[in-house]
Order: C-alpha cells, then structure tokens, then sequence
C-alpha cells in the first residue's frame, strides 16, 4: 500500500448551538485515511458519528458551529474554504451516500437526471455524454440501464440504494462517506451490497469512510477501525488489530452485545446505562459511569493514549495490560 | 391519463348533480313555489308570467319539476331576469361570466406566482425579522375585512392619487361612439391572452431540461417578445385605446384580489418549504454541490409546491367569495357582482343562475387544479 | 408518586382521572402558547372585545341616555350636523342618521361573539360527530360523508349565503347554522376524520370493543375526547369566517340584523360617505377595523394553538 494521505483531520471540534447549551458532538477527532484505504467509525447512535460526516463536507444546520481542527484534503484545508470554493469540492472530491438513503433521492425528478445534475454541477458536458457516464455506473453497481430514465418511487429499497451509490461515484471522488447506507435494508439486500460496494472502493482505489453502529458490518468493510463515544474517538487501529486485541473497555462492551457466527459461545452482555449527555460529559474519561474498570483517575482527568504499533486507544487501565 | 380524466368527469358531474339537487330541494323548500316570486313582481306582464309557470312546470308533481330544473340547466334555461327585463339569464350570463374568468384567472396566477414567489424566499432567508414581519402582514392581508380593504384601494389610488378609474368595467365617455362594441373587443383580448400563454407555456416546457442559466435567458426573450408582439398587433388593430380603457379599468380589481389571496399562499408555501427542507434529498441535494439556489429552486421549491397546490385547491371555494366580494366593491361587472345585485333586488331567477354558474366554476377549476397536480407529481399515475 | 398508590387502592372516577390529565396537559400547552407572542396579541385583542361588549349594557343603564345612545333608534340631540365628528360626548362620533358610534361599536361586538360561539359550537359538533363516526365504522357510511364533504369544501360558503338571503330572511341563527353546516361537513369534518383515523387504531379502542362496549358509547368515551383540542383549534378558525361572512354580508345589505359592524359600513355606503374615507374616518375605520382586527385575532390565536396541538408545527 502507498503511504499517500487522501484525508488528514487534526483536532476537529464541532458544537451545536441549543437553548440548554452548546452539544460537543465532535470533540477533538483526529484521523487519516490513505488512498484506497476503508475507515470504519463505529459507535452507538448518538456519539456524533454521523456529525463527523457533515462536517467533513461541511453541510452543518445552522445552529452548528466549527470550534477548532483543520481537513486537510490532499493537502488542502477544508475548514477556511468559502461556501462558493467548498462547493466545488462537494460530490467532485468528497461524496457521501446518505444514513436514509432511501429519501436522498429527489421522489419528482427520474433517477437519471438526477445523477446527471451532479456531473452537470462539477463538469461541462453534452446530455447524451452525461447519460452515457449514468449507463456506466449502472452497470458498475449493477442496475438495469433500463431503469435510468424511472422516478425513485418505481425503485425498490435495494435499488435505491445502488443508485445513490452509484450517484456518489460519479465523480469519481477520493472519498467516499457512507454513513449507515444499509441499516433500512433487509439482511440479504444489506450484504450484498455492503460487498459490491467494498469491491467497488476497491477497484477503483478510492478511499471511504463507512459509519455504522454495528461492529460486523464495519469488520465486513473496513481495514482501519475508529470506535466512536461520546464525540470521540476512543480506540483507532487496524481492524483486525482492534477485533482481535481490543484495548478500550467499550470496545470489548459492543463486541460483545453483538453474537458471532464462528467463535465459540458465549453469552451476550448488555452495556448499562446510557449514553452520556453531550451537554455536560462526565468529567474524566466520558465512558466512566459505564465502565466496570473506572477508578477515581477515570473520573477526574482525561486518559493517555496507549498505543501498541499503529493500534491506539485513550485509557487509564487497559483490562489486562500492565500501565507502564 | 384518459382513464384519470373520465373518472374525475364522472365524479364532477355526479358532484354537479348533486349540487343542482341541492340548489332545487333550497329553492323549493320555500313557502308557496317558485312562481310567487315572479307573481309577486309586478314588472313581469301576466303573459310572461304564465309562460314562466309552463317553462318552470309549477303545476307539475314534484319529480317533473325536479326533471325539468335539471334539464333547464344542463340547457342553459334558467328563465327570465327581473332587473334586466326582458333579458334572459343565459343573455345576462353568458355576457358577464367571460368578465369573472379573465379576472379571476389573472388575479389567480398573479397570486398563486407572488405568494410562492415570496414563500419561497422568507423560508430561505429565516431570520426573526423577515419572519416576524411576513407573517403579520400575511396575516394582516389574509384576514382583512376585505369590503374595506377594497375601499380603501380604491379611494386611495383611485379616488386620491388618481391613476385608476374608479370601478366600472369601462369608461362611457371614451366608448359612446366606439366603432367596436365592449364585447367584442373583450373576446379578442382573451383570445389575445390564451395564445400568449399557451406559447408562453410551451417554452418554458421546452427549455425545462436546459440548464438554468440558459433556460432563464430564454424565457426572459420570449416573454419580452410575447409582450412585444401583442402590442405590435393591437395597435394595428385600431382597438387599442378600447382595450386600454378596459386593462385600465381591470387592473385594481386584479390588484386587490391578488392582494387579499396571496398571503394565504405565501404563508403556506413557507410552512411547506421548513419542512421539505428538512427532507434528506434537501442534504443530498447540496452534498451533490449544486449552488444554493437550484438547490432552493430545483428541489425544495418543487416539492414544496405539492401541498401548496393541494391547498390552493381546497382554497378555491375561499378565492370564489373572494372574487364576488371584489367585484362588487369595484362593479365590475360580472358574476359575482350579478349574484350579489340580483340577491339585493330579490331578482331570484338570475341569482340562482349566477350561483349555478359559480358553482359550475369551481367544480372545473377543481378539474384542471386535480390535472395539474397529477402532472406535478410523478407518484401519481393514472 | 406516593400519591398513586392510594388512589389505586380507592378507585377514582373516571372523570376525576380526565380532569386531573386535561388539566395538566392544558398547563404545559398554556406555557407553549404564551412562547407564541403572536397568538397572545390576538388573545388580548379578544379580551378587549370582550370587555366592550360586557360594558355595553352596563353602560346603558348608568351614563348613556337610551334616547340618544341607543345603537339603532338612538339620536343625538345635542349635534347640529349629523354625522357629527368625535366629541366628548360621542368619542367615536356620530352616524349619518344621527347615532353614536361607540355605541353600535360595543352593541356589535356582543353579537359578533354570539355568532361566533354558535357557529364554532356547530361546526365542532357537526364536525367532531362527522369526523368520529366516519373514521369508526369507515365502508360506506365514510364514503357517503367523505364525498359529502367533497361537494361542501366546493361551496363558496359566501355566495351561498348570498343566493339564501334572497330566498329566505337570514339572521344571525340561521348565519351560523349554515357555516356551521358547511365547514362542520366539509373541511373540518375532513380535518377531525383523519386525526380520529389515529384514534381508532389505538389499542384502547380495541380493547373497549374487546370488552364489549357499544358504539356509540366507545364513539363518545374514547374517541371524541381525543378529538377535542382539534376540535377546539376548529373553533378558532369557524369564528373568523363567522365574523366575516356576517360582516360581508350586512355589509352587502342582505342580512336582517339590527345592528352589526357590517351594517355600519353599509349605512355609511348607503349615506353616500364610503369615498370620504379621509373627511368622516370615524364612518369607516372603527366598524372595519373591528372586524379586520377581531378576525385576525382568532385567527392568530387558531394558528398558535396549531403549533401548540400540532407537534410537526413545533419550533424546536
């Protein structure tokens, strides 16, 4: 794999403004993702995985505010770019396949044609090229051709689903932001395309950050791993790095509340409590009030990184490692 | 569509029915019948008045004079006017209804445009003020006594500042000796309209799958030229000053109605535009990095514009009395000022023609409204 | 809740229960209402209506001589010139025919409030019976009302009163009954319906047929009272075209009433000062823009009880 890094976020703070006070969703994140490269970000709902998302494209409600940290998109810095100049990187450089991706399609206007308007907002092109790079991309997400010039309402969820993706590698972008495109999909639709689109990512080289609250999904597709909590990210690593040594006790805490289909039996644990209120966080490391392994160091300061190789997480006792 | 479009006639025409049922079992639920009213006037010669007991068949069992009122519509026959006796009713109507349409449709386009116009713009641009000061003003012009309201436009730009002809649908004077009469000037000026429109609207069906800035380019030239080639023709014509006395004469009614039924529009299209915005296509539409504005225009408008129309039809009834109120106001003579002069002289036959009529309007404007809305939206299909 | 527990053990009457709930729920959406300043300025404009029409009679038997203060055959002795501009005497004036205008302002307004009541009281109970009973039984008996109201959301509720009024003497009853009729079958029996539809389906409903309860008696236990806040927002909306339609229609001359706001216009029209707008303002002005002012403020506080009982409305 070459070392060339698509995306660099350092830091990135984002609040939203409410009557009770400002939400930390997205609390001092940092990340990198080289091309060709699948990130994972996995976390309950509510732990601002999907603010991570907007922000990148910087598509925010208008309470939202940017507090700090930079974007970097090949070298170039997101966050001081204009409406206007940002535009251009929207879709071109940076796509996204929505959480509800059965709604991200205009119900009056044919799929087409709403494929075509994104290349027509980033490219000059005659209409009949333009439905010509629509036929390719059906076929790249195996769609009937047929069907281009259909309304949304004549698609069925799956199909929906393959147009919005095939709608966000019109561009051909370097990254591509999938924020839980499955999850209203039925199981067999659900893994069917969750591969088609790995191989896709893969084939074209393309980078891609997929958002889920479930940890098989995120092993099925990704090769780095961010666990999400709180607004944070609380363990990175490669994936099969993170499955197989988890460091952070909320990593083992939602691998296991889900079931395996190979590994030995066992039973499901249920995480108590719930999620913190991102109005006022627990003082410490956020995940404290959960955490079975919480001592009074937990509670009161922010805990270090522990880091074995590019493997990371931000713990005060690591269950069986020994704190140097 | 064929199919959609026989079925909706067939639902009108059973509502129509229903409707003339309803107008017969009023009429006839009175004290004595229908012929007291012409017995009582004493402007009616006897002669006509036995000839109106025949055609009205008040002699007849109850269910032939129920046939006959139902026949007497569907052919037009609704008797004789007192107050414009001997004029017929179909005389008197058939000279006012093409009066109450062009103004009624100009003051509803107007409307219907400036109210999704505006929407549009105050839900994008929210903001305390421009929404504080919408709303009050909508509100202000939806539920305003709308006599007064016309009065006051009238004493204002008519009475005081003087640019508009007080009222009336014509100016006496400048037509005493018109080569042409009102009438016929009045047809070609709707003819005028509908081609101007039909070739309006066709452009602007055509250049709908060019790029926005292209489209607007075109249909900016062809609008300017439509306007162009109207007044070429007109005054070639020769009847331009007539026509000109009688835009004169139409244009603070218009005003005034588009006035009062615009905001009931734009506060709707502001509600409809917060929550499409709200819709995930909305998001998607602007991670696609389309500009604002086609974002605006191109997807939350359009979707917005569904339940607008929806309400707009269910509104119609509203924009109806709406219509009579204005004309009287204005005397403008048409059907609403016909229904509410023949109400005040107790001149039945014409009133309940006029109101047959009124109702006739809005049962096709549902139609067309209905069609409309089927075109507008792809989910529906016939 | 210690306090449930020995509720529990006395039962409490079913109405007792409601009463406690409705009350509670009327306190939250009371603070939710007053959020809406807009909805409160309209509340207050009711009051003062109100106020005036409660000070009419009490003023007519303490200050105001019925022989020159009463609103329709009253007279002005003490003018020279008739309509006489506002003097101490007459705040607001007096009318061609020589009567004071605050008077017949303050008259008004306690009858525009009556056909106002009884129009919504139609209309509601037209509306909510319409609403509960075609969503219970839907089949049939829904279609024939559902195409009923097709024809009567059709109706120019206006024009209709004006072809009636040359048929019959309308009068204030009549007035209301007839809008009553018109939006109690049509629009508001539309709007009812389908939030009666998410009644019906509830499971307390179920369970009520379940236990075997009659129609009519789950009708009007369970469904009904679900639909009152609805029903009550209608009300706000049924006065506002009340208070128009009469307003119009007096205003027209077809109406048989002793004194309205609308009659006052007309008996400033039929005087020949309706263009004088600038010179006899108190002709004008007062009787419309009680009307304007009166109807927008139901209509406001209609709109702000819509964002209160309709939580998509909701500002967040």
């Amino acid at each position: 794999m070459n070392a060339e890094t698509v995306l660099a976020v350092d830091n990135l703070t984002m609040h939203y403004a409410t009557r009770a006070g400002a939400v930390r969703a997205v609390d001092g994140v940092s990340f990198s993702i080289e091309r060709g490269q699948s990130l994972g970000l996995v976390g309950e709902s509510g732990c601002g995985k999907s603010s991570i998302a907007a922000t990148l494209l910087k598509l925010l409600p208008d309470n939202a505010r940017l507090v700090s940290g930079s974007i970097s998109l090949n070298g170039v810095d997101l966050v001081p770019l204009d409406e206007e100049r940002m535009r251009a990187y929207r879709w071109d450089r940076i796509s996204m396949v929505f959480q509800a991706a059965m709604n991200s399609l205009d119900p009056v206007y044919r799929v087409g044609d709403q494929i075509v308007e994104a290349l027509e907002a980033h490219y000059v092109t005659a209409r009949q090229d333009a439905i010509e790079r629509v036929r390719e991309l059906f076929d790249l997400v195996s769609l009937d051709p047929g069907f281009i010039l259909r309304y949304p309402h004549e698609y069925s969820g799956g199909m929906k689903q393959r147009a919005i993706i095939a709608m966000a590698l019109a561009c051909e972008p370097d990254l591509m932001i999938a924020d839980e495109p499955t999850t209203a999909l039925d199981v067999i639709v659900q893994d069917k395309i969750l591969r088609e689109m790995r191989k896709i990512q893969r084939s074209l080289d393309m980078s891609m950050i997929y958002i889920s609250h479930d940890m098989a999904v995120i092993a099925e597709v990704s090769d780095i791993v961010g666990v999400m909590y709180a607004g944070k990210i609380v363990e990175f690593g490669p994936t099969s790095d993170v499955y197989a040594t988890p460091i952070h006790p909320y990593t083992r805490a939602l691998m296991s509340a889900f079931p395996s289909v190979k590994g030995e039996k066992r039973e499901l644990t249920t995480l108590p409590g719930e999620p913190p209120n991102l109005l006022d966080p627990p003082s410490g490391c956020r995940f404290n009030p959960r955490c079975s392994y919480a001592t009074d160091e937990c509670r009161t300061s922010e805990p270090p990184i522990v880091r074995r190789g590019a493997h990371w997480a931000a713990c005060w006792n690591p269950p069986g490692e020994v704190r140097s | 569509m064929a199919k959609y479009l026989l079925k909706r006639m067939a639902q009108i025409l059973l509502t129509l029915f229903v409707f003339l049922s309803l107008v017969f079992f009023i009429v006839n639920a009175q004290p004595g019948d229908v012929s007291n009213f012409y017995a009582l006037n004493p402007d009616l010669p006897p002669e006509t008045r036995e000839r109106l007991q025949d055609l009205f068949g008040v002699n007849e069992p109850l269910w032939k004079q129920y046939a006959v009122h139902v026949k007497n519509t569907f052919t037009g026959n609704f008797g004789i006017s007192f107050s414009h006796y001997p004029r017929s009713v179909a005389d008197v109507i058939k000279e006012r209804l093409p009066r109450t349409l062009v103004l009624f449709l100009t003051a509803a386009v107007f409307s219907f445009y400036l109210g999704f116009a505006l929407g549009k713009i105050i839900a994008w641009r929210r903001g305390r003020w421009v929404e504080y000061t919408s709303t009050v003003g909508g509100v202000a012009l939806y539920t305003v006594f709308t006599p007064w309201f016309g009065l006051m436009m009238i004493w204002f730009f008519a009475f005081k500042a003087g640019w508009f002809p007080i009222g009336k649908f014509l100016d006496p004077v400048l037509w005493r000796d018109a080569p042409v009469d009102a009438n016929s000037v009045f047809n070609r000026m709707i003819l005028t309209a509908i081609i101007v429109s039909v070739a309006v609207f066709a452009v602007f069906l055509v250049t709908s799958r060019k790029r926005a800035s292209g489209a607007r380019l075109i249909r900016a030239a062809s609008v300017a030229a439509a306007i162009l080639a109207v007044i070429v023709v007109w005054l070639a014509s020769g009847a331009a000053t007539y026509a000109w006395d009688i835009v004169r004469h139409m244009a603070l009614p218009v005003i005034t109605l588009t006035l009062i039924s615009f905001a009931g529009t734009m506060l709707l299209t502001r509600n409809s535009m917060l929550e499409t915005m709200r819709e995930d296509f909305v998001m998607a539409a602007r991670a696609k990095g389309l500009p604002e504005r086609d974002v605006r225009d191109k997807h939350v408008a359009r979707n917005a514009l569904l339940p607008v129309v929806t309400s707009f039809v269910f509104s119609l009834a509203f924009a109806v009395d709406g219509g009579v109120i204005t004309e009287s106001i204005f005397s403008w003579p048409g059907m609403g000022q016909t229904l509410v002069s023949a109400a005040v002289s107790e001149d039945l036959p014409l009133a309940v023609g006029a109101f047959v009529f009124v109702g006739i309007f809005v049962l096709v404007a549902h139609l067309v409204a209905d069609v409309l809305y089927a075109y507008l939206d792809p989910r529906i299909r016939y | 809740m210690s306090a449930d527990h020995t509720q529990a053990a006395a039962p409490t009457a079913l109405w007792r229960v409601r009463v406690r709930l409705a009350s509670r729920s009327l306190r939250e959406n009371w603070s939710l209402f007053l959020e809406a300043r807009i909805g409160v300025i309209g509340l207050a404009v009711i009051v003062f209506y109100a106020l005036l029409a409660m000070a009419h009679p009490v003023l007519m038997n303490t200050v105001w001589e019925e022989r020159i203060y009463d609103p329709v055959v009253g007279y002005s002795f003490d003018e020279t010139r008739q309509p006489a501009p506002p003097s101490l005497s007459h705040p607001l004036g007096t009318d061609p025919l020589g009567r004071d205008i605050l008077s017949q302002l303050m008259y008004s307004a306690r009858s525009e409030f009556l056909l106002g009541l009884l129009a919504a009281v139609v209309t509601v109970t037209i509306g909510t019976a319409v609403g509960a009973v075609s969503a219970y039984f839907g089949g049939v008996v829904d279609m024939l009302l559902m195409r009923l109201a097709d024809i009567m959301i059709m109706m120019p509720g206006i024009s209709v009163l004006i072809v009636l009024s040359a048929l019959i003497g309308v009068e204030h009853f009549e007035l209301a009954l007839i809008i009553g009729i018109l939006s109690g079958f049509g629009g508001t029996g539309v709007v009812l319906k389908s939030q009666a539809l998410s009644v019906v389906v509830k499971p307390y409903v179920e369970a009520a047929r379940t236990a075997g309860g009659g129609h009519f008696h789950i009708i009007l236990t369970h469904v009904v009272p679900n639909l009152l806040p609805l029903s009550f927002l209608y009300m706000m909306f049924t006065v506002t075209s009340a208070i128009f339609s009469e307003a119009v229609l007096s205003f027209l001359g077809l109406l048989d009433v002793r004194m309205s706001w609308g009659l006052m216009i007309h008996t400033t029209e039929s005087a020949g000062y309706l263009l004088q707008v600038a010179e006899y303002w108190w002709l004008i002005f007062p009787a419309s823009l009680s009307i304007t002012l009166l109807c927008s403020s139901f209509y406001l506080v209609g709109r702000s009880l819509d964002e209160v009982v309709n939580p998509r409305l909701r500002r967040r």
